[in-house]
């Protein structure tokens, strides 16, 4: 399966996570490749905050599921989708990112979440998951 | 003409990512900082032409950092733009009371933030 194959069209809306225009300069095409190529390899370094940002999700999703997620929890899940909802869309994740914003409003709800945001949560979770687990186009 | 660029951010991988944006694509020169207070005195002591200031921070955040950079006399000139997740209305006239210069959002596109900040400070595009 090649890079391109591996993301959703939705998953390009930076220009830098895809492929040059063909209209643009070769400087500019050259100078964007360049830059794509520094990216990749800083998401490749930087992979392991961005998984243990979504297993901490995942984490508090199954306390909240178990009606057993206390405060700091969930403060943590709060500030954890915010980091990543700053984060994966620049990394080239732009649906990523809508994912992490969900989430960061339903951990932060004052009131319990009912039954059907807690679904909801828990489908989002596995989603973002597998999302960070594809990674943007051109990460190893 | 170069442009100096601060970037203050506790989060290690989007100074990373905006580093490498002004430096790539503009040809800025970009200083580092990794808290608001680290952020003031580089600040002070470097005399930037602007500041890329990330809202939410430990210890000392975006807006109170900003506060201290507009009272103190050796920075209070250096134009600072807030680079937030946060995209909700109260927060955006909120940070513009506060005097700042223009409020960037997460995510960001490498490819066009120094193009963002060039506009929002009336540089002439690319540096």
């Amino acid at each position: 399966m090649s890079n391109r194959d591996r993301i959703s069209p939705d998953e390009n809306r930076h220009s830098v996570a895809g492929k040059s225009s063909p209209t643009q300069a070769p400087d500019a095409q050259s100078q964007e490749q360049k830059l794509q190529t520094m990216i990749s390899a800083l998401w490749d370094r930087s992979r392991h905050t961005v998984v243990e940002r979504a297993a901490m999700l995942r984490t508090a999703g199954d306390l909240l599921l178990a009606n057993r997620l206390d405060q700091a929890t969930q403060q943590s899940a709060v500030d954890s989708a915010h980091k990543l909802a700053g984060v994966l869309g620049t990394f080239g994740l732009p649906r990523g990112t809508d994912l992490a914003r969900e989430a960061e409003v339903l951990f932060g709800q004052s009131t319990p979440p009912g039954k059907v945001e807690i679904e909801r949560l828990q489908v989002l979770l596995a989603e973002l998951t597998r999302l960070i687990d594809r990674g943007p186009i051109g990460s190893s | 003409m170069t442009h100096r660029i601060l970037i203050i951010d506790d989060e290690d991988d989007i100074r990373q990512v905006a580093a490498m944006s002004l430096e790539t694509v503009a040809g800025w020169d970009v200083l580092l900082a990794s808290s608001g207070k680290q952020g003031i005195e580089r600040a002070s002591t470097e005399q930037p032409d602007a500041i890329l200031l990330d809202v939410m921070m430990p210890e000392m955040d975006g807006p109170t950092t900003l506060l201290k950079l507009k009272a103190n006399g050796s920075t209070s000139h250096i134009p600072v733009l807030l680079l937030t997740a946060k995209v909700q209305g109260p927060d955006q006239r909120k940070f513009a009371e506060l005097g700042v210069a223009a409020t960037l959002f997460k995510p960001f596109d490498p490819l066009t933030l120094a193009r963002q900040i060039s506009a929002a400070l009336g540089w002439k595009e690319g540096g």
